[in-house]
């Protein structure tokens, strides 16, 4: 701790503190362009001088720590001065065009000069200019350099926090431009960090130009509805129209970033192809009906007790509505069966939730971060859940600590890896049994461990794809670190037979005194909480036991096919486009004797219904997201529903009390407080949402986590690998599944930014296969599967693993869905250019 | 009125006898009989052109070479106290504007329009004015919201008039409505 003197009040601080920081400590304003709490700082745009007794010249505050006895003075007339010097020549050049910038208004130069600056330039030679006109960088960013106040920070956070080095400053001086080469985003993963570190009209969102003025929206506050890594973001509107999303430093785990599908992905919401009115099948074709009309099909044809229904509901669903949803099913209906993934085997997700500890409790990703190896496995983070990659890009780059990727692609992350392991495509429970049996186990006498024990190296590092000294690294790493943590991803649930050895790599190092913390990377918004709401056919709210296990979304559909359903109520989720076998379960819909879809969207399942009920997006009500972590947040509304539509949560209170009068809890409130008793989880989460703008690095809001469940009835169950399709000799390729950088289900196909960042299908190799194949970047080509065929462009990735090729799950024109069969393994493709 | 109306004041009979208060009322009727009408024939045959300082109906200006000058900067929305001013800008780099930012819709809502002209003096290219327009009068609510369409075209009044005159005019009617039209070369200054 050292003392320093801060316009003479005396302050305390620890070592190595700066004396920007001591100083707003101190509760002395002291202004910054260049600073920002997580980037390397680099007292770049002078604004924050401050005299050092003793020092003849003014110091950067952002960069110059603090020594014990220091006498500074932020307040001085030559701090005044040159504060105002330095806004006078960041003036001299630039282009005050205010009126026209997207900036005005929220712009920190304007601030500043109004606060600090001198009023009046002296500057009468005609100004530097870049260029004329402001240019394109990609379809959702555009730049103009003339605004420029060189504070680097959008070069910093491409380069330390987002990873992908698109950005640099070109030349020197006043001439020195952040832009990328041949000012195009080649390679960049349009996430727009840039624009929101940007403290003046420099980089802009490209869909947001020239639409409105700061003070003209009205915003609400909310969490991303893409992936689980429940990044806080603001949502604004204009007319009706939501026309921004930002995030804010300093508040949610995300602080200032997000990714491409956050900031520009929420367009759908106000997409013309909205339902906006409740619709009904009338001789064969879909026709628009009214709410009493479609409720009373419902209460006609769903029957109470005696037949078999079905319920699907979308982990994109707020808690409140999962919980109500379960709750018709298990009180009104009398039925288990129950999913929340048309992807999953519920046995699977079962085991998931038990081998990563998810009834455990909440877990915060700023702890595993602190700890001493970070073990990322199944998981295509970049891409799956982009803030979640700079997180630990951004944490692991500051401390020491062992980042240790397991994946079979390349990704970005990899550049921040101390160990890198390429494995094949689903092998995941090979690679973690081969690092079992280098750890020392011979101390856990459990039956578990038997068949790892039977197990033989070569065997597994074959099945793996992995070299022996690089299990050995990772053993060696995970063995001597007292405190591990493993961030598990969804390519466990792809593969279930890999979920034990997650479990037993867990217990194996708990037992041996270890800290060991699991992270689940999810791809939906609320898929943990629709787990802990107890829509799943084996456990119920906080993962309760429940009487009678159900059917899931698999045996859902079986049934269906076999013509038993009675009725299925699918609420949010696309079945027919998501369930890894397209035709089937197409089939399987269309057997259903009465089919209720819930949707924002006539997706192809909506398509099979026999009503179709008008739901709400995020934007359109209030509930609580738990995002991976196990972080409880909430989401407000911010317009209403269009239309006839309604919140999801109206309905299917509707639905239930058009069975019972008395379902409820009849509203969202309400329903809070039974979750909190029912799933003693949440009972005393925390919901106090700060939206305080926090300067310094405080990100981690611990009140949120979701507690342990007292009472889980969950266990690990061995599951078979299926049988592949086969075919390696004529399908050389193993196709490997997941979302893209720039979609996430089909919800963001609905967005036209996202859209126009990329429409049609694209087919990833690695550079190897793409080159024996005589294949190159951008080629089109035809992907040949045992059922399916289709037409995408070929992407390579360097450093990707061999024989495999990935295809998101988000495009139409590829319905991935339909390459798989049933009951079978992953399948197999072959590509040829066309 | 003091100790002098007790008693007898010549100079106060004398008045009372040759009607001095009445002589000097009917001299300010009968001269206002004579003197110069001063009522305006407003709208028959007169019209008031007012001084430019004037703040009447808005309008939106154009630069020499035609291009808009209006960059839908909001200012004038924001200034306004009312709220009458709605400005939605968009993008159009085709020349329409000075710069590529124009006003998709500039609208004002002259019920609401106080005419305080706080909205020029926030306009940061002199876009917006506050012209010498005030025949607002409107049977239809409908027309009291001016669009920037209407706005663009260019006042009667030219800006290099002086104004502060009356001026002879002609009420003319047609099917549209009524109007005056000023013959603005015969004009004289207004008598107060």
């Amino acid at each position: 701790m050292v003392t320093v003197k801060i316009n003479g009040k005396e302050i305390t601080v620890e070592d190595g503190t700066l004396i920007l920081n001591a100083a707003r400590d101190a509760g002395f304003e002291v202004p910054t362009f260049c600073y920002q709490a997580d980037l390397i700082g680099i007292g770049s745009c002078r604004m924050c001088l401050v005299e050092i007794e003793g020092q003849k010249k003014l110091q950067p505050s952002c960069v110059t720590p603090v020594l014990h006895g220091m006498s500074i003075n932020t307040e001085s007339p030559t701090v005044v001065s040159a504060r105002a010097g330095v806004l006078e020549f960041l003036l001299a050049n630039h282009a005050l065009d205010c009126p026209v910038c997207d900036k005005g208004g929220e712009c920190e130069l304007q601030d500043m000069v109004y606060r600090y600056g001198p009023h009046k330039g002296r500057h009468a030679e005609p100004k530097f200019k870049f260029h004329e006109k402001d240019y394109v960088l990609s379809p959702v960013i555009i730049k103009n350099s003339n605004r420029c106040v060189q504070c680097v920070k959008c070069v910093r956070v491409c380069r330390e926090v987002v990873g992908a080095n698109v950005l640099t400053s070109l030349n020197r001086g006043d001439h020195q431009e952040e832009t990328s080469f041949l000012r195009s985003f080649l390679d960049c993963d349009q996430d727009g960090n840039c624009i929101e570190v940007c403290p003046v009209g420099c980089f802009m969102r490209l869909p947001y130009r020239y639409k409105t003025r700061p003070w003209d929206l009205k915003g609400a506050d909310t969490v991303c509805p893409y992936c689980a890594t429940g990044c806080r973001m603001v949502i604004e509107h204009r007319d009706g129209v939501v026309i921004r999303a930002r995030a804010q430093l300093g508040v949610g785990l995300n602080s200032e970033t997000l990714c491409a599908r956050g900031r520009f992905g929420f367009d759908f919401i106000n997409n013309p192809n909205r339902l906006t009115t409740p619709l009904v099948r009338k001789r064969g074709a879909l026709e628009p009906a009214s709410w009493e009309e479609a409720m009373g099909l419902i209460k006609k044809n769903f029957s109470v007790g005696g037949g078999k229904v079905g319920g699907i509901a979308s982990p994109r669903l707020v808690n409140e509505e999962l919980y109500l949803f379960q709750k018709l099913f298990r009180t009104v209906f009398n039925s288990p069966n129950i999913d929340s993934s048309s992807r999953w085997d519920p046995l699977a997700v079962e085991s998931f939730v038990s081998a990563a500890s998810m009834h455990e409790g909440g877990v915060s990703i700023f702890d595993c971060m602190a700890s001493d190896t970070l073990l990322i496995i199944g998981s295509h983070l970049s891409d799956e859940n982009p803030v979640t990659d700079y997180i630990v890009r951004r944490i692991s780059a500051n401390r020491r600590m062992n980042v240790i990727i397991a994946s079979p692609r390349a990704m970005k992350l990899d550049s921040s890896a101390t160990q890198l392991l390429r494995h094949l495509p689903g092998a995941e429970d090979s690679v973690l049994e081969a690092i079992i049996l280098n750890l020392n186990y011979d101390k856990l006498p459990d039956e578990t461990l038997k068949p790892v024990k039977d197990a033989r190296l070569e065997a597994l590092l074959s099945t793996a794809g992995a070299l022996d000294k690089e299990i050995k690294a990772i053993a060696r790493k995970l063995g001597a670190s007292s405190t591990v943590a493993v961030i598990a991803g969804t390519d466990f649930l792809r593969a279930p037979q890999s979920i034990p050895a997650l479990g037993l790599l867990k217990d194996l190092l708990r037992s041996r005194g270890k800290k060991v913390t699991v992270l689940p990377a999810l791809d939906r918004c609320n898929q943990r909480g629709a787990w802990e709401m107890g829509v799943h056919p084996g456990f119920g709210p906080g993962y309760s036991r429940v009487d009678k296990k159900g059917l899931g979304c698999d045996g859902i559909l079986a049934a269906a096919e076999q013509g038993e359903l009675d009725a299925l109520y699918i609420a949010g989720s696309d079945v027919a486009s998501m369930y890894p076998d397209g035709e089937f379960a197409a089939k399987a819909l269309s057997a259903v004797k009465f089919l209720v879809v819930q949707d924002i969207f006539l997706t192809e399942t909506a398509k099979l219904a026999h009503v179709v009920l008008p739901g709400a997006s995020f934007a359109e009500k209030e509930g609580i997201f738990t995002n991976q972590e196990g972080r409880a947040q909430i989401i407000r509304k911010l317009l209403p529903p269009p239309g006839k539509a309604k919140r999801d949560f109206d309905i299917i209170r509707a639905v239930g009390e058009s069975f019972d009068p008395s379902f409820g809890p009849k509203n969202p409130v309400l329903v809070l407080d039974e979750i909190r008793k029912e799933a003693p989880m949440y009972g005393d989460v925390s919901l106090v949402f700060n939206n305080k703008k926090n300067i310094e690095d405080k990100l981690d809001n611990r009140a949120a986590l979701v507690k342990g469940a007292q009472s889980a009835a969950l266990k690990v169950s061995r599951i078979e690998p299926r049988a592949d399709l086969g075919g390696a000799e004529q399908f050389p390729f193993r196709l490997v599944t997941g979302n893209h950088l720039f979609h996430s289900g089909m919800l963001s196909r609905m967005s036209s930014s996202m859209t126009g960042l990329l429409n049609a299908a694209v087919i990833e190799i690695s550079e190897g296969d793409a080159d024996a194949l005589g294949l190159r970047n951008g080629d089109k080509v035809s992907v040949r599967g045992a059922a399916c065929e289709a037409q995408m462009t070929l992407r390579t990735r360097k450093g990707s693993g061999k024989g495999m090729a990935f295809v998101a799950e988000n495009f139409e024109d590829a319905p991935v869905a339909r390459f798989f069969r049933r009951g079978k393994g992953a399948p197999r493709v072959a590509i040829t250019k066309i | 009125m003091n100790g002098r109306t007790k008693g007898f004041n010549l100079l106060e009979l004398i008045k009372k006898v040759v009607f001095t208060d009445f002589v000097k009322g009917l001299s300010i009727t009968l001269g206002y009989n004579v003197s110069r009408s001063i009522t305006q024939r407003y709208p028959d045959e007169e019209k008031w052109i007012p001084y430019r300082r004037w703040r009447g109906l808005h309008y939106l200006n154009r630069d020499a070479e035609g291009r808009e000058l209006c960059v839908a900067c909001e200012l004038c929305s924001k200034a306004c106290p009312t709220q009458c001013i709605t400005v939605v800008p968009m993008e159009d780099d085709s020349g329409r504007g000075i710069a590529d930012r124009v006003a998709k819709v500039w609208k004002v809502d002259l019920v609401r329009c106080l005419y305080c002209g706080y909205c020029e003096d926030a306009c940061p290219t002199r876009a917006v004015r506050l012209g010498r327009e005030y025949e607002t009068a409107c049977t239809d609510l409908a027309s009291t919201v001016r669009r920037r369409e209407e706005l663009l075209v260019p006042q009667a009044l030219a800006e290099n008039i002086e104004g502060g005159v009356l001026v002879k005019s002609r009420l003319v009617r047609t099917p549209e409505g009524i109007k005056v039209e000023p013959d603005l070369r015969r004009h004289k200054k207004r008598s107060l």
